[in-house]
Formats: structure tokens, sequence, C-alpha cells
């Protein structure tokens, strides 16, 4: 009896533990729950409140700065959350949470950054996305163009304009309001700036044409004029053994699942045929160009006929097997890869391909070369290259809950500074024992002067024919300085060469602008709401179009088929709404 | 009954990670806004429903989800049952460990790996399985961009990757067999095949069924982590499942609400296999949960 007793007392304790443990392990997750679900502010600052004890509650102007100067003292937090490169290299010592960047912004603005999480750059569009549900945001993130709407209607981030116009530098107004205000327009909603654009303004995505030399040469072909000699030059990439070894393992042209992108993808060549589509495999499939027709009613660019001809043209070359047979199932490193192992010889690119993926190849392949040459057409018709960055992609935004609304502004404020304003090539690239490390890709926040690069490129030329550098910026003489050691025979900087010499990538990048051969989509508004709800299953069907008439698993005329499919599940309704919006230029 | 108190934990646990968050199907009826929360959102009702119905996708995703997760099963008993009786019959210990060992070691790999690992084998350039097949004399497949072979590859990988696995529970089930049954079939003049045949496997009919009838339950779920790390726009067409397609179409691109429509239906077919199942394995398996 008494055993019995003391057994159900010391059962009846256990439990009594057993539930105390799991109630306070629940409370503890449940608190996070309750932010999102019942969206109860307490819950949520007195989250984000554990990061900020340190720093008095006071108001900014009493312990920090007062405009675009100044320094906080005693130093605040503010949190933020990171997207990290899988490909980056960092230089030793430096690490995404700390490094040259936050230890300036510690010493020199108070402000010290931290990463309340850190993902891979894949990842990070998801990350961000549950981070928006859970309602705990950090102080400042960067989110893309999609969720920035999201935000904006769901009110949670704050109203930046005050802050901008008392706290943002001259250099960073004018980085706003460079090319036709369009970036500072775009983060403006309602009147009311609601984000700091991280891009836009910008054509560097306009595509050029990579090529071996040293292959051109052993198959004795020239630089290309039109597109009939790219695809020559492919075709005898393909066969006619241009790397010498005997062995029919080349392919002539190179790309990847992503169909569009700023290393082997299509934009160039589609360009080539006054085809402008835009919809990557990996994209949102909101991010659309649009033609305008003659009658002032907006087209959808990927359903012209320009488009099926192109298509046409690069499933013979797939079948002349001018493609990488698996090009549907490998990613741009991948591809990246093939062109570094010396297995493909042309790509069409944008601004970054000399400094990924083939950046030493010029060092650790003997003979090898890249040139780089301007999109060629194919008939008499000027080529136009495509931009799809005019309009900011990714803004940084400010939660409501933030302390110090105005921190980001004097972190931008630093960065411009560093990389715009008076150039320190410390917070751009280190070398450490030979090899080159970028640094500005660390910086928790980022922004950009736009026109910046082909501005530089002509300075630099100048200077290397006059001989005078006494005009050029810090910036610019760093850059000068690279291409001179280049030419004195550092096999390291051809990277550099590439882009700032004459006849590099920001010249011929330039010169589409002067020439006026740059596409833009005629609509200048964000996603629409049809857009939105349908663009990915769209999206997903056009990329299986074209992957499949490319690989020859369905013929060319089911193009037409795909494209009156489109007009009926939901492409009709985002045109109507394109040409309601009243944003098109 | 104070033993029963010992419940209560496990109770609590039910009722705040299970019933819980079933408050959130509402979200299938609503235009989800994450920071506006689950009941301040503009409500739809069934708007989401007939989204997914409408879209074009949406049959071909399920035939591919029920197709693949059949097979998958189907794969997933034959190959474990016929190596756990094939082990049964190997004599030497450290041989039948070793064999043990190595088939059950992929289940701890994870798809990641796995998909890269296979990307290699099987590329028609490359691979060693084309060169295999090349040297036979056929032609190259190109398995992971062949929308015709890829849900087979998803098949046969799932049970490459799981069987070990299965082959252990099998065993187990096996060494329990009364081994009196084996001297007295070997008295009435069996052979080691016709022992197998009316004392092992009539053994092991029982567990055979309760696990597959319990799997059924499983009939939507064709594995997101390995189709999602070997899929490509060019097999969407057979390759895609509903979770790849929801994560693809919703989670991605923020659509919470069609995402929990579709988590929704499939709950309510799960509900029904489920209980179809429970009630096979009460009639044919004698399985009883109460």
């Amino acid at each position: 009896m008494v055993l019995k007793k003391a057994n159900a007392k010391r059962s009846a304790m256990l439990s009594l533990l057993l539930i105390m443990t799991t109630v306070t392990a629940c409370s503890n997750s449940n608190n996070g729950n309750n932010g999102s679900k019942s969206d109860t502010p307490s819950a949520s600052t007195s989250e984000s409140g554990d990061n900020k004890n340190e720093s008095p509650p006071a108001s900014p102007a009493a312990s920090g700065p007062s405009g675009p100067e100044g320094k906080y003292d005693p130093p605040i937090e503010v949190t933020t959350v990171r997207a990290v490169s899988a490909a980056a290299e960092l230089a030793p010592g430096e690490t995404f949470d700390e490094n040259i960047w936050t230890k300036t912004f510690e010493s020199d603005l108070g402000i010290k950054v931290k990463n309340l999480w850190k993902v891979n750059a894949e990842q990070y569009q998801n990350k961000i996305a549950v981070t928006m549900a859970s309602g705990d945001m950090p102080d400042f993130m960067n989110v893309d163009a999609q969720q920035f709407q999201i935000l904006v209607e769901a009110g949670t981030i704050a109203d930046l304009t005050d802050v901008y116009a008392k706290y943002a530098s001259d250099l960073t107004k004018s980085s706003f309001e460079g090319s036709n205000d369009l970036r500072l327009k775009a983060a403006t909603v309602n009147g009311k700036l609601m984000g700091i654009p991280a891009d836009g303004g910008e054509s560097a995505d306009t595509h050029l044409i990579y090529i071996r030399k040293d292959w051109l040469a052993n198959v004795g072909l020239q630089p290309p004029k039109t597109m009939d000699d790219v695809i020559k030059i492919a075709l005898a990439f393909t066969k006619n053994d241009p790397d010498k070894n005997g062995k029919n393992d080349t392919y002539g042209l190179s790309l990847d699942y992503n169909l569009f992108n700023g290393w082997s993808g299509l934009d160039g060549f589609f360009n080539g045929y006054h085809a402008y589509p835009f919809n990557p495999t990996k994209g949102t499939g909101t991010n659309l160009n649009f033609i305008k027709g003659s009658d002032g009613k907006v087209q959808w660019a990927d359903v012209q006929p320009e488009v099926k001809t192109a298509l046409g043209k690069l499933a013979d070359l797939f079948k002349q097997g001018a493609l990488y047979p698996e090009f549907s199932v490998i990613d741009g490193i991948k591809s990246g890869e093939l062109a570094t192992s010396g297995k493909v010889g042309m790509t069409f690119g944008s601004f970054f391909v000399p400094t990924w993926p083939i950046n030493n190849m010029y060092k650790d392949v003997p003979g090898s070369d890249w040139g780089i040459y301007p999109l060629v057409s194919s008939d008499d018709q000027p080529v136009l290259a495509q931009s799809t960055t005019g309009l900011p992609s990714h803004y940084f935004v400010v939660s409501k809950k933030s302390e110090h609304p105005e921190a980001p502004f004097l972190l931008l404020n630093t960065y411009m500074e560093k990389l715009y304003g008076h150039f320190d090539k410390n917070y751009h690239t280190v070398t450490v024992d030979g090899k080159d490390y970028g640094e500005f890709g660390l910086a928790p926040i980022n922004g950009g002067l736009p026109g910046n690069n082909p501005r530089a490129a002509v300075a630099i030329q100048a200077a290397k024919k006059s001989g005078d550098t006494s005009a050029l910026n810090d910036e610019q003489k760093s850059y000068f300085d690279q291409v001179a050691k280049f030419e004195a025979g550092d096999a390291t900087m051809w990277a550099a060469n590439k882009l700032w010499s004459e006849g590099g990538v920001f010249s011929l990048q330039g010169q589409y602008i002067d020439n006026h051969q740059v596409f833009t989509s005629a609509y200048v508004g964000n996603p629409t709401p049809t857009m939105v709800a349908k663009g990915p299953s769209l999206r997903d069907e056009e990329v299986k179009m074209m992957t499949s008439i490319i690989m020859g698993s369905k013929p060319l005329d089911s193009f037409d088929e795909w494209a009156a499919n489109w007009l009926a599940s939901g492409g009709q309704d985002i045109l109507n709404e394109v040409n309601a919006s009243g944003m098109v230029q | 009954m104070p033993l029963h108190l010992m419940l209560v934990p496990g109770i609590i646990v039910v009722l705040l990670f299970s019933y819980g968050p079933m408050v959130g199907v509402v979200i299938a009826f609503e235009n989800f806004i994450p920071v506006k929360g689950m009941f301040r959102s503009e409500w739809v009702g069934l708007e989401h429903f007939k989204y997914i119905y409408h879209l074009s996708e949406t049959r071909e995703v399920l035939r591919n989800t029920v197709f693949i997760a059949l097979m998958k099963m189907i794969g997933g008993l034959v190959a474990p049952l016929v190596t756990a009786l094939l082990l049964n019959e190997v004599m030497k210990k450290y041989y039948k460990r070793a064999i043990q060992t190595i088939i059950y070691m992929p289940h701890f790999m994870s798809w990641v790996i796995m998909a890269g690992i296979l990307l290699d084998v099987l590329s028609p350039t490359s691979g060693i399985v084309n060169q295999f097949i090349a040297w036979l004399g056929f032609d190259k497949v190109f398995f992971l961009g062949n929308d015709k072979w890829f849900p087979y590859v998803l098949v046969v990988t799932d049970v490459l990757k799981e069987f070990g696995f299965g082959t252990v529970v099998y065993l187990a089930a096996i060494t329990a067999v009364n081994p009196s049954l084996y001297e007295a079939a070997v008295l009435d003049g069996a052979n080691r095949w016709k022992q197998t045949l009316h004392v092992t496997i009539p053994a092991i009919i029982p567990i055979t069924i309760l696990l597959t009838t319990l799997a059924l339950g499983n009939v939507l779920n064709a594995g997101f982590d390995q189709v999602f790390n070997l899929y490509n726009p060019s097999v969407y067409s057979t390759g895609d499942i509903l979770d790849t397609y929801v994560y693809r179409i919703g989670l991605a691109s923020a659509q919470y609400g069609v995402a929990t429509a579709v988590g929704l239906f499939k709950s309510a077919i799960s509900l029904v296999l489920i209980s179809l199942s429970y009630f096979l394995a009460y009639r044919f398996a004698n399985y009883r949960i109460f």
C-alpha cells in the first residue's frame, strides 16, 4: 500500500516535471508565433528589444548625428540579414560579420551592424519570405521588388522621406537622382520614399559576345559581324577541333538551364534577331519586357515572332552539337566549369564575365585569351541590347519598429564616400599573396552611381592616351594602375584590362548607351497583381517551351500554341493591367 | 489513474504542435499578407482552390505525384523484401553484416549530396552508367533531362537509397520466426526453397501488409527533397510533384494563400487514405491502435 502510494506520488511528480518542461519550451516558441499570428506588437518588440538593450532608447538627435555626418556616442546597434554568395572567396580574416566595412561603421559612425542570420544567396529570397511572415524583421534588410510591394501594402516598413532629406549626403542623393530620377521614383510610393534602391539606373546587364580569340585563330575565322557569323563560329568551334587536341570534345556556345543570365545567357543571342524576351528559369516570373506597338498599346516581348526565329536557330545549333547536350540540367556554376576547362569557346554575357568565371584562364590556361565583341545583328537593322536593370530589382527597407531609421542612410553615405566619393581601394579589393579578394560585397548595404563605370572607362582611356592621370579620381586611378600592371606583364590583372581598356566591357556598354542601342521595357511600373499571381506558373511554361524547342523534343511551331495559351491563361489580363497602369513609356 | 497522468505532456505537445497550427488553414481562404496576420487579411473564400483548379499544370502534377509515389511504394516493398530473404540465406555472419551495412549507408546521405553524385553518374557524356549502356551497344540515355525516363530515375534512385533501411525491418521480422517451425519443415523433407516459401514468407506477411497499407497515407508525398534536387525545367511535365510545384509557384513567390490551399487539399486526401489504410490494416493484418 505504502509502496503503491509512493509510486503514484513519484509518477505524479514526474509528469508534473514533464509538463513544466514542455510548457516552458512551448511558451518560448509560442511567443515568436504570437508575433505573426495575432500581430501583437508587444511580442515582437520584446524580441527585437533584446538586441538593443545596450543602446539607450533616447531619440537619435540626443546621442547621434543630426545630419549626413556625425557619430553615435555611445554606439548603437542595428540589425540586418545577409545573403552569402557561394562562389565568393573572402580575404583571410574577413567575414560577413566582421570586415573592413563593419569596423569602419563602428569606429567612424558608432554604428554596430549585427547580422541576425546569413544564408546562401540562392535561399535568401525564401528566407526573407519566411522572415516577413514571422513579423520579426531586422532593422533593415534587402528585399526584391515584389516583396517591397507587399511590405509597403502591409505598412510595416518605415516612411523614409524625412530621414532621407535630413541624413542622406549629397553624393547619396545624387545616386538616387541619376538617370531621370528612375531609382528615386521607383522607391517612392504615393509620394513617400519607402525604400533605398539597391540597384537600378544602370544598363550593365546589356550583353556582349565573349569569344576565345585563340580558338578563332585556330579555326581561321574573323570576329562576328552578323548573327550568321556567330552561328558559323559556334559550328566551327564544335566541329573543327578549335583546341587542337585531336578530339571532338568542344561546344560552340555556352548555355545552362537559366536561359537568361549574365553568364551563358541567351539575351544577347535573341537581341541579335531583334527579339527581347526575358524570363529566367530561377527568376521571379514578374520582371517582364514589354514593347510598345504602333497603336500605343503594349505587347509582351516574349511572344513576338522574332523570338521564334531565334529559337529555330538555337534548335539547329543544338541539333548540330554546338550546345552542351545536358544544358537543361546544369546551372551557371557547371557551365562556368565547362568554359574554364576549355570545352566551350563562346558565350553571351554581361559586364561581369571577365571577373567570373573566366578571370583566371589567361593566367592558368596557356594561350587562352577571350575577346570581347559587341552584339551583332541578323540583318541591316542595328542591334539593340536589352537591359532589365533600369528599375531597381532590390530595395533596402527599414522596419517601422527600428529605433534608428536614419542609420541605413548614414551607412550608405559612408559606402558611397568610400567607393565613389573618395575612392579607397581597401574597401573595394584587397590583394593577399597575389590573390585578389573583393571587399565591396561584404558591406551590409550597397548602392551605386548610375553610369559610373562607362564614365570611368572613358576617363581611363583618355588618361592613357595623354599620359596625364591628374584628371582621374581615386577610383579611376586605381583601375588605371591595374591596367598598367597588366600591360607590364601581370597576368592576374587580366580582368581589369578587359573591363577598362579600349574595346573593353565598359567601353562597349558605353557605346550602347551613346548610340541609343539599349532596349528597355516599355512598362516601368512594379509587378501587377496578375503578374504576381500567375507569373511563376507562366514562367515555368515558357521555360519548358524554350528548353524543349531548343532540344528538339518539340517542334518549333509549338511556340505559336504556347503564345496563344499564354494570352488565354492570364497573359491578356497582364497586358490589360499594364496598359491601364499609366506607367508605360 | 496516476499513471495516466503521464499522458498529459504528450497530449499538450500534440495540442500545441498538431492541433494549434491547424488554425493556420484559414490562410487557404484568405488573400494572405504575412505582416497583416491571419485574422486581418482579406477573406477570399474558395478563390485559391478555383485558381489551382484552373492552372493547366495541376492535373498533370497530381498525376505525377500519385504515379511516382505508387511506384516508390511498390519498389520500396519488393526490393527490401527480396534482399532480406536473400540475406537470410547467407551463412557467413561477417559477410551478411557487411552487406547490410553497405546497403544501409545511403539512407544517411542527404538528397543534396546524392543529387550531386547522380548528376555525374547519370550524365550521358561522361557518366559511368551511360558508358556501360554504350558498351552494351545501346543508345545513351539522358536520364535527368528526358521526361520519359525521369520518373523511373526517381523511383530507382529512391529505392536504391532507402531499401537498406527496409531490409533491416524485414530481417528483424524474419529473426522473430520460431526456429521450431524450420525444424518441423526439415523433418517433413523441405529444402531451403520450400522452407522460405512455406515458413518464412507466411511468417512475415502480416508485417508486410501492415507496412504497405500504412504507406498508403503517403501517396501524395512523392519526396520533395529528392525531386527538388534532381529536377529541371525539361522534366517538369513528368517529374513535377505537388510539393515542388507549390514551392515554386507558392512559397518562392510569397503566394501563401495558394500554397496553404494545396496543403489543405493534400491533407484532406491523406486523411481519407489513412482512414482507408487503417481499415485495411485492421481487416487483413490484425492491426489495432486502440
